[in-house]
């Protein structure tokens, strides 16, 4: 898969620098640590023991002060997490390759934030590099893998490709989407090693 | 605690009674009661183990583990325990895993010589002290054994992973036994179903392929048997194609074939549920009370991705107008035409409560009430009530309510599976009080009672 005489698209456009919409390094100035685990502990507006039905809270919500200082995920913040990935056939990131574009995440918010079980919907649209992209469905896996990891749980990811810009967008999706499908790819060696050097940009 | 929003008027609430502990440290697939009316839950998780737990106390009983490279996705029980007469009884469970092979473990469980049978003990009804009792009876037992015998096989915890069968190409996705416990079937992302038969005696591990069956065109989710109505055992298939079929021995003579396509599901179908004995005598035809009259077949019930539980009836056929060369024996099998076709239609949609893909159903067997649960970790309990006759002597009719819907059973983290199961604990009200067993992506298996405010 991938072998380098037979690309897909070997000469992609690429983005300027001046064209990328990641906030990366102003984000990264901001905040050091809030990256890779950080983003899951900070972002998660309850501890843990509140996610569980079965624990009886006689006292709940008296770390409300502490929401009221984080800042809710936001589709940049999104787009930052996948933009760095880079494409399995070029050393190029996702972002710069036009693959993921921050108007293409989008982000529906629960009305309750504070409701541990209310559920955030996550939708990536890529664009393949070419419309014939057999690669289409392992930067799809990549992309859901990171957000997965990345988000907290109550997060549901869905990545689909772009209208009209993949003949076989509706397979893809259909993938992407099957949670049985995704767990049983993430246990195959060969896939993972792919998946690991498209996230490695992302461990920055 | 308060799951359910308030402002729908449910009459009915899951009520978190406890979790198996220890859980899993990772996704856990799938629970099942045991077959025989044991107090035995096995659970499939992606650690590459089966679990085995208690449903006297909610604790683990055993361990399967060793016998699979990748995820176990699915496991399934023999039914009837088979006794040998020393008065150990041997459990028997099969496992489905991504690695592509599908693995049969036994377990023999010591049982007091003077108990004819375990489950006759457990389903007494002398209240909770026999539950408990059950318990100790086990392990006193088990504590007898390792002292009288000199036993030189394991532990009494250890399962023996007695065989592994392999033929799928690709991820087993669920493993069944038919209710005769004859067959045991498999499916897979290589699109086959696999019918199996153990053809030598039990423990002797002689197992022969009786049928592959190809006709899905992608990934078969689900395989989920009738149990004989005279016409044998029939198996439905669920599928990643959208579709599910029903198979059957069509010739007599072991020649497996699909006899029906039933199509609508807009998304891959995940779950399929039998109408249970109950339901078909609440909402038979009227007749059905003559014992000579042959019983409604069985209604289908399906989940999907698509977010929508469909019921699916048999349409009565009109006679083939001739005998269909099928039958013809002067004609070679594989020359002949398929058999008649069944036409299943869907004949209800349960009221919508999820908004992501529907991974589990469950028909209860006791009440005909159905439990769903998916994506949205939402866990929903349904009833079909009479609406009345359309005409004199016409068919009931029916419709599917709403009774209940918890609201993150497993906290943000997505349900995988959900199961009637008859309860067991102290805290049992009635001896067929039954509780529901979700199974999440957290690892954690949870019981939940019903409080009933009808």
């Amino acid at each position: 898969m991938g072998s380098a005489k037979e690309l897909d698209n070997a000469n992609p456009t690429i983005l300027s620098a001046s064209e990328l919409q990641s906030q990366r390094q102003r984000r990264k100035g901001r905040d050091a640590s809030a990256k890779e685990e950080g983003i899951r502990e900070i972002l998660m507006a309850k501890p843990s023991y509140a996610l569980d039905p079965f624990y009886l809270s006689e006292y709940s919500d008296t770390d409300s002060d502490d929401d009221s200082t984080l800042e809710p995920i936001d589709e940049q913040e999104i787009y930052d997490l996948i933009a760095p990935i880079s494409d399995p056939e070029h050393p190029l990131s996702l972002e710069s390759l036009g693959v993921v574009k921050l108007q293409d995440v989008h982000l529906i918010s629960p009305p309750d934030l504070a409701n541990p079980a209310a559920l955030s919907r996550v939708l990536v649209e890529l664009t393949p590099t070419v419309t014939h992209c057999s690669l289409a469905t392992v930067i799809g896996l990549g992309v859901r893998v990171r957000l997965e990891q990345a988000l907290p749980p109550s997060y549901r990811v869905e990545v689909k490709i772009k209208k009209d810009t993949h003949s076989q967008s509706e397979e893809v999706n259909k993938q992407l989407a099957d949670k049985e499908r995704v767990a049983a790819a993430l246990e195959n060696a060969n896939l993972m090693g792919i998946l690991r050097k498209m996230m490695e940009p992302c461990q920055d | 605690m308060d799951s359910t929003p308030s402002p729908t008027p449910h009459s009915l609430q899951l009520v978190a009674l406890s979790q198996f502990k220890p859980s899993a440290s990772s996704r856990a697939w799938v629970s099942i009661p045991n077959a025989n009316g044991l107090p035995f839950l096995a659970t499939a998780t992606s650690d590459k183990t089966a679990r085995v737990y208690s449903l006297v106390d909610f604790t683990l009983h055993s361990t399967l583990e060793g016998g699979h490279s990748r995820s176990v996705r699915s496991v399934a029980w023999k039914p009837q325990v088979s006794k040998s007469t020393d008065g150990t009884r041997t459990l028997c469970l099969a496992t489905g895993s991504f690695d592509a092979t599908m693995g049969i473990w036994r377990r023999r469980e010591g049982v007091e010589g003077g108990k004819e049978n375990g489950q006759l003990e457990i389903e007494r009804s002398d209240g909770e002290d026999n539950v408990d009792g059950l318990e100790v009876e086990i392990t006193r037992a088990g504590a007898k054994r390792s002292g009288f015998e000199d036993d030189k096989s394991e532990s009494e915890d250890d399962w023996e992973f007695a065989l592994v069968l392999e033929g799928h190409e690709s991820e087993i996705k669920h493993v069944a036994w038919s209710p005769s416990g004859q067959w045991l079937a498999s499916c897979s992302r290589d699109k086959s179903i696999w019918i199996w038969e153990e053809i030598g005696e039990e423990g002797e591990d002689e197992w022969e392929t009786i049928a592959v069956l190809q006709e899905h065109t992608a990934d078969v989710k689900c395989v989920c048997w009738r149990e004989d109505d005279g016409n044998g055992e029939v198996l439905a298939s669920a599928s990643y194609d959208d579709t599910i079929r029903l198979w059957r021995e069509i010739d007599g003579e072991g020649e497996w074939g699909c006899f029906a396509v039933l199509d609508g599901h807009e998304g891959t179908v995940w779950s399929l549920e039998w109408e249970p004995a109950v339901s078909q005598r609440l909402f038979g035809m009227e007749s059905t009370t003559d014992e000579d009259t042959p019983k409604r077949t069985p209604r289908l019930m399906s989940s999907s991705a698509d977010t929508t539980i469909r019921v699916w009836t048999l349409q009565p056929a009109p006679p083939p107008p001739n005998r269909p060369s099928y039958f013809n024996p002067s004609i070679p099998s594989t020359m002949r035409p398929a058999p008649v076709e069944e036409t299943w239609t869907c004949t209800a949609i349960l009221p919508k409560v999820h908004d992501l893909p529907v991974y589990s159903i469950s028909w209860s067997k006791k009440t005909g009430r159905v439990v769903s649960t998916g994506g949205d970790g939402r866990v929903a309990v349904y009833e079909e009530i009479t609406k009345g006759r359309t005409r004199v002597g016409g068919e009931i009719e029916t419709e599917w309510v709403v009774l209940g819907v918890l609201e993150g059973g497993h906290g943000p983290y997505e349900i995988n599976n959900v199961t009637w199961c008859t309860r067991f604990d102290p805290g049992r009200q009635r001896d067929d009080e039954e509780i529901v067993v979700t199974t999440g992506d957290d690892g954690a298996i949870r019981a939940w009672s019903i409080l009933d405010s009808k």
